[in-house]
């Protein structure tokens, strides 16, 4: 019997553990070590965050789903990975008693998402410091509360000033920003407050439209639309004003200090602010036989896992070599750790890179979207089941291959809501299988908005947690 | 939108116009479902 243990259970984690209880959990361990007891739908905190949504409904308990699917649940937090041959295991603290439990394992999968490094920016965040976050549900909470607090002052007359992006030069998830900032936008039309605030979009994108990926570029009408008119088009819309190519360099009370690409610094004032931290990878010790620190086998400085892909090469080479992207997501040191979701070590940047004449990176870091991290924990475990069965892995997949598929709320009304549709082929662009600048699919790639976007936000929260509770006919639901 | 930085009266229009939206709705759904099942059988 093979011992199969995954850390976390979010989009990539609990994805590889339905599909791995699905197909052998009646024969083989197959175990989810988690710091939280339930699966949490990050997508639909951006709601939460403008209270829209209620907490309770975008989380459900995962014990009862991995009752079903054959599956241990073990409530804690994992702390070291021992993963030398002969005694290979983790070791956690559990939740409530603080007690040290043991997990010994065959198979090991990574997946507890990021690290918000908010500490990577002094004064970000809304424990140490002055910005909020929606980063967790915590957060989402915290920021609905000072958001709606801010409303209560507008409605008595007070102009407000509201800044929405990145938080680091090197962050990522701007999808997730520019989700929040059109929401902001829509809940304060619908309030009757929109005159009463200034909206600023910063971020480190390249250009507008950007989100870390190279912008997304569709053929309509013959002509090649790109995300930064479209971007640009619905901000001049909602009258958002934009800053790109900056990054935050430090956060006081009320303001925000920013370097941009030409190396000027300058300040935005603000009285609520949300911005996206850097991400990292959990920070756990990894410990060999004799114990030793043996992190540099196993992840990158900045605590991602390493896996199959080329790493170090300059931006413009990886920029043509679709190989470079990992398939497998296995450990090239220890073959029986793989990494799934935002914790493998991705070899570069999608977007092009940009250091001022400060030699301050300004770099969006590539995003490792929820349809990219269910799909690479879907490979993970049947790449393990393939391993126990056969000892040969049959499945691969690059994110030059992957579709990513993404909504942009505005509103979460069904009959007024709007929603910015955004579909790529592939993630990273693959310059050697589609001849174009751009490395992308044109015809499948896809960017559009209008109510239908709002209506296809609504029925993928529903459905995606229909699928993550493993009820009827969940495998049929895509990634 | 064709290169200009902003929607005209008539994207606008569509954008609203339940019944287009609602083939779109359609459309979105297939081409959607249709390339992330391929995935599957990798
Ligand atoms: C506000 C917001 C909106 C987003 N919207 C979209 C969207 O519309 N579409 C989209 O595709 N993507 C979206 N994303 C991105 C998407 O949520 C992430 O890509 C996805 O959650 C990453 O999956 P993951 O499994 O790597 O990490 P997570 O989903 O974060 O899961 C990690 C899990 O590991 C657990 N964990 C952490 N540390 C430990 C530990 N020490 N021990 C044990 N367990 C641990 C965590 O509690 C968590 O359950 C959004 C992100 C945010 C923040």
């Amino acid at each position: 019997m093979a011992k199969v243990l995954v850390i976390g259970a979010g989009f990539s984690g609990h994805t590889a553990a339905l599909y791995l209880g699905d197909k052998i959990g009646r024969q083989h361990e197959i175990t989810v070590i988690s710091n939280r007891d339930v699966f949490g739908y990050v997508p639909s905190w951006v709601w939460v965050g403008v209270g829209h949504m209620k907490p309770e409904k975008t989380i459900f308990k995962l014990k009862p789903v991995y009752d079903r699917k054959n599956i241990k649940f073990v409530h804690a937090a994992a702390k070291e990975i021992h993963p030398d041959a002969g005694d290979q295991y983790v070791l956690g603290e559990e939740i409530g008693t603080g007690k040290e439990i043991r997990l010994n394992y065959d198979y090991l999968v990574i997946a507890p998402g990021p690290l918000l490094n908010f500490a990577g920016t002094p004064g970000l965040g809304p424990e140490q410091g002055f910005t909020h976050s929606i980063c967790s549900m915590p957060h989402a909470i915290k920021a609905r509360d000072a958001y709606l607090a801010l409303c209560d002052r507008m409605k008595k007359g007070e102009k407000v000033k509201i800044v929405i992006g990145t938080g680091h030069p090197g962050a990522t998830c701007q999808g997730a920003a520019f989700e929040y900032i059109v929401n902001v936008h829509k809940d304060l039309v619908k309030k009757g407050l929109r005159d009463k605030a200034d909206i600023l979009w910063l971020s480190n994108e390249p250009a507008l439209g950007d989100f870390g990926v190279n912008g997304v570029q569709i053929k309509r009408n013959g002509h090649v639309l790109k995300s930064d008119e479209f971007i640009k088009a619905v901000f001049n819309d909602h009258g958002i004003r934009y800053q790109v190519q900056t990054g935050v360099t430090k956060v006081e009370e009320g303001k925000i200090h920013w370097q941009n690409y030409e190396g000027e610094e300058g300040t935005a004032d603000f009285d609520f602010s949300m911005l996206i931290p850097q991400f990292k990878g959990q920070p756990f010790k990894y410990i060999g036989k004799d114990g030793s620190d043996i992190s540099t086998k196993l992840v990158n400085p900045a605590g991602f896992v390493l896996v199959d892909g080329k790493y170090g090469l300059p931006y413009p080479e990886l920029a043509q070599t679709p190989s470079a992207w990992p398939a497998q997501y296995q450990n090239p040191n220890y073959t029986n750790v793989f990494a799934a979701g935002i914790a493998f070590a991705p070899p570069g940047p999608i977007s092009k890179p940009f250091t001022n004449k400060n030699n301050l990176a300004i770099a969006p870091a590539p995003p490792r979207t929820g349809m990219v991290s269910g799909v690479i924990g879907r490979v993970v475990a049947m790449n393990i089941i393939d391993l126990i069965k056969t000892g040969k892995m049959t499945h691969s997949e690059r994110m030059t291959e992957m579709v990513a598929a993404c909504v942009a709320s505005m509103g979460d009304s069904l009959w007024d809501g709007n929603a910015v549709t955004i579909v790529m082929r592939p993630v990273v662009p693959d310059r050697e299988k589609y001849k174009n600048e751009y490395g992308r699919d044109l015809f499948i790639s896809h960017l559009e908005m209008g109510v239908s976007g709002a209506w296809m936000k609504f029925m993928l929260h529903y459905t995606f947690i229909w699928k993550f509770k493993a009820l009827l006919g969940w495998k049929l639901i895509p990634e | 939108m064709q290169n200009e930085q902003e929607f005209s009266k008539a994207e606008k229009f569509w954008m609203n116009f339940k019944l287009y939206q609602l083939w779109r709705f359609i459309i979105l759904n297939i081409k959607v479902y249709t390339i992330a099942v391929q995935s599957k059988w990798r």
